[in-house]
């Protein structure tokens, strides 16, 4: 829980914030990427309830996660219901490019999500409280929501033996 | 083998949280929060940070405008020999000096160094470091980012007239390729030879352009004996280092240095690697500083600290893995001749935590880290007195739920001092050796 002399501080951010990104709605942005908060995640979870999932964290300074990216918009293609979440752990502020890497890897079309919010830690601590930080990153989610993590970048073959589904 | 990487960091966005227009009574009301706050903070702290200020505090009294180290981007400080402090940080494509004569408490206005724009790197791994030699000479190193395409150069500006102006900043690696050359370091003996290092990819280019594998990037350096009016031609120190990670430098005798970087040993255990650079342009063979066994085709942004032990040869060291032997941050002393570490602690395994940084004054050793409990990042500090043997228990500096900037230790002739920036403190300078 937060410390109740902290709330004060809570609020202030929470007003910051929401103050931070004025622009993104006025720009109407040609992209369809959403912002990644505090509770983003739990929602993702919960829009996938009973179903499995993968997820892939990538950022726009990551040349590794290009090569994940290249293949995870190759699968997307072969087969679109494939359930695929893509997060970046970049700024929104950087959405235009991020939104160029995406469409160089057919992702551009799909639903994906950026990191609003400047206090990475918590973040990153809503995906995974055992994340170190590092990318490429990703998860495997089956239908009972057990998960596992692999850091480092994926093959198709490692892929497929961690997501048979 | 991948060109691997590393994870972005967020500091960028510690510059600026620009409050748009119509606002102002939200301004007003932040203003007065903050300082409603600033009373509370004392119970919370070993003892409150000097006049820090959050810079959205700073803006709401002085318009959003404001070039200040509380709204600077990823702050460096050094002291000069009459102890006066000095911080260069990024703004709006500028980098920038201010300077203290109260240890932080008030600084002069900030003074611009390129008078060029310029895509200064700022997080939490690069950021423009600044040193002021004896005789006033202020230098400064930095890597001006020059494309999303992991590509950079080197650079060095310096003042000769006590920081009033800069000369025009020069590019210090010599190759001309545009390619990746980024997070310096940079250092200053006693004796007065100046060392820049850097993460150099002119060999994994050459490897490309020859279908041959390269693992990583190399580790370059270069070295100047005349307050960088002239520097060395560039030096590789060593092939296959990892691509991200800030370079920890110490002194080696009167002339040289140490450095400690993350190395890639195999194919892919990104561990750490020490060698000896001296002044002449000579690299001693480096040696492996840690074993951890991280197995990682990645880059974690997460670089060591490094500073001389009692005994000549032997460095406080400390670093993070995610590795099987070790996990989390972790401490040794470190001895070059016998090329073994010593005393390995285990400091922090928190997944969040990270980030360590050393310094020794009056035989005291401390090191302070990021801690992370779920909610908020404590800055953890812990002390030995007996050269790395024993440690006090971690006690917690200050504390921020909101987005902050790596700690940093500044030794001065009479303590030690936090260096720390963070969206709620703002820029936070306060002395650890006096409690």
């Amino acid at each position: 829980m937060i410390n109740k002399r902290f709330a004060s501080v809570v609020l202030f951010a929470a007003l910051l914030l929401g103050a931070a990104h004025p622009g993104v709605s006025d720009d109407a942005p040609a992209d369809n990427i959403e912002d990644f908060g505090p509770q983003t995640f739990t929602a993702i979870k919960a829009q996938f309830a009973g179903k499995p999932f993968v997820v892939s964290l990538w950022s726009v300074d990551c040349a590794p996660c290009r090569v994940e990216l290249d293949m995870l918009g190759k699968m997307k293609q072969a087969d679109p219901s494939f359930p695929l979440v893509v997060i970046s752990t970049d700024s929104i502020e950087m959405r235009a490019d991020a939104a160029d890497i995406l469409d160089e890897y057919q992702l551009a079309g799909e639903t994906t999500w950026m990191f609003a919010d400047s206090f990475v830690e918590r973040l990153r601590f809503s995906i995974d409280p055992g994340w170190y930080g590092e990318l490429p990153r990703s998860y495997f989610y089956d239908a009972e929501h057990n998960m596992m993590a692999h850091s480092g970048i994926l093959t198709e073959e490692k892929f497929r033996e961690l997501f048979p589904h | 083998m991948q060109t691997s990487h590393l994870i972005s960091d967020s500091l960028r966005r510690l510059q600026r949280r620009l409050l748009p227009d119509g606002l102002n009574p939200i301004r007003q009301f932040l203003f007065a929060g903050t300082l409603a706050l600033a009373s509370l903070l004392p119970g919370l702290l070993l003892s409150s940070p000097a006049q820090a200020l959050s810079c959205e505090a700073l803006q709401a009294a002085e318009g959003t405008q404001t070039v200040s180290v509380h709204c600077g981007g990823a702050p460096s400080a050094t002291f000069d020999q009459n102890n006066h402090l000095w911080v260069a940080f990024v703004a709006d494509l500028h980098v920038y000096v201010s300077r203290s004569e109260d240890r932080g408490a008030t600084f002069s206005a900030p003074v611009r160094v390129n008078t060029v724009p310029e895509d200064a790197e700022f997080n939490g791994e690069n950021r423009p470091k600044i040193i002021v030699a004896d005789d006033g000479t202020v230098l400064l190193s930095w890597t001006k980012k020059t494309s999303n395409r992991f590509t950079g150069e080197i650079r060095f500006a310096r003042s000769t007239d006590g920081g009033r102006s800069f000369e025009e900043p020069r590019t210090i690696n010599d190759d001309g390729l545009a390619i990746g050359h980024r997070f310096d370091s940079l250092f200053l003996t006693e004796s007065g030879k100046l060392f820049v290092t850097w993460i150099d990819k002119r060999d994994l280019e050459a490897s490309l352009a020859n279908s041959e594998e390269y693992a990583g990037a190399a580790i370059y350096y270069t070295v100047s004996d005349d307050l960088g009016a002239s520097f060395i031609p560039n030096v590789r120190v060593a092939h296959n280092s990892c691509e991200c990670c800030r370079i920890a430098v110490a002194p080696h005798g009167e002339d040289d240095v140490a450095i400690l970087w993350r190395q890639i040993f195999g194919d892919q255990v990104r561990d750490h690697a020490i060698a000896v650079l001296s002044h002449e342009g000579t690299v001693s063979d480096f040696s492996r500083a840690t074993v951890d066994n991280w197995q990682i085709d990645a880059c974690p942004h997460h670089g060591p600290t490094m500073v001389p032990a009692s005994s000549e040869g032997q460095y406080h060291m400390s670093w993070f893995s995610a590795g099987t032997i070790h996990s989390g941050i972790h401490y040794a002393r470190y001895d070059l001749a016998s090329a073994t570490p010593a005393d390995i602690i285990k400091v922090d395994g928190t997944p969040g935590a990270g980030h360590p940084s050393l310094a020794t004054f009056n035989d005291t050793l401390y090191l302070v880290w990021k801690g992370f409990d779920g909610m908020s990042t404590p800055l953890q500090l812990m002390r030995s007195h007996d050269n790395g043997h024993s440690w006090s228990t971690p006690q917690t500096v200050i504390t921020t739920d909101q987005a902050s900037d790596h700690p940093l230790l500044i030794t001065s002739s009479d303590g030690v001092y936090l260096s720390w920036a963070s969206e709620q403190h703002g820029y936070v300078f306060k002395e650890l050796s006096n409690d």
